[in-house]
């Protein structure tokens, strides 16, 4: 028994360390997989709208940082580009 | 984006909406970010105002020309829309989702944007390459020439999904 934990945690262990390989090579550098799997994953979501799906809304703030405006009052009689992003 | 808005803006509207830092200096900092190279070196926003100085310098910088806006503290238009770091929608005429684009930025792909738009309205050609500068917040290494990707349906009045292009195509 002892002799197949040891084996199940060893190769665990292996798997470990080349899915963190495969990852820090997929990144760029071992920091930067730690980063990816520390900042960004916890933040990355597929979400659940769909082309179909009824747009939702939320306000949004002006540049100005006094007037805020509704994404839906953008929808008209036109299309929208909705275009999200930061700066880094 | 700045091409595409360039070339579409009379047929459709624009809102750029800046989310949460992709790569803070408190976080998962890029090289690319550092002083010495595009110097892009700001720590997570923790109030509003600290967004408002980021969005600021970021639409000076590039003299970004496409409307702009700010998701407030509370990450609503995020959280709707699943929209961090980058990501890229169509809401058509009737306010449904017409266009979905992948999760960036390896599955942000503003030429399909480009293609509902050409679908819709008509190819827009370009004798030179298009400038890739300023693009998009935190996309502007994203390119906005591409390749081929399902072209929508001619659009219709009656059927408000109708002009769809599909998700994003990994580049």
């Amino acid at each position: 028994m002892k002799r197949f934990i040891k084996w199940t945690a060893g190769i665990l262990g292996v798997l470990l360390v080349a899915a963190f390989a495969g990852l820090s090579y997929m990144a760029g550098s071992p920091k930067d997989a730690y980063g990816m799997v520390r900042y960004a994953l916890p933040h990355m979501h597929r979400g659940t709208l769909k082309v179909g799906s009824d747009a939702p809304d939320a306000r949004i703030v002006a540049l100005d940082g006094v007037s805020r405006f509704h994404i839906r009052e953008r929808t008209h009689d036109r299309p929208l580009v909705l275009v999200f992003g930061s700066f880094t | 984006m700045v091409q595409i808005y360039n070339d579409y803006k009379e047929h459709a509207d624009f809102l750029t909406v800046y989310v949460r830092e992709a790569h803070p200096t408190d976080e998962w900092q890029m090289k690319s970010n550092l002083k010495e190279k595009d110097d892009v070196c700001y720590a997570q926003p923790k109030t509003l105002e600290q967004r408002l100085i980021i969005a600021n310098d970021f639409t000076k910088r590039f003299k970004f020309s496409l409307p702009f806006g700010i998701d407030d503290m509370s990450n609503a238009a995020n959280d709707a829309y699943a929209a961090w770091p980058e990501r890229l929608y169509i809401i058509d005429e009737s306010g449904h989702i017409a266009y979905r684009g992948g999760m960036g930025p390896f599955n942000y792909n503003p030429a399909e944007v480009r293609e509902w738009l050409a679908a819709r309205y008509g190819a827009v050609k370009h004798e030179t390459p298009q400038a890739p500068a300023g693009a998009t917040p935190a996309a502007t290494k994203s390119a906005d020439s591409a390749a081929a990707v399902p072209v929508p349906s001619a659009p219709s009045t009656s059927t408000p999904s109708a002009g769809t292009a599909p998700t994003a195509v990994a580049k």
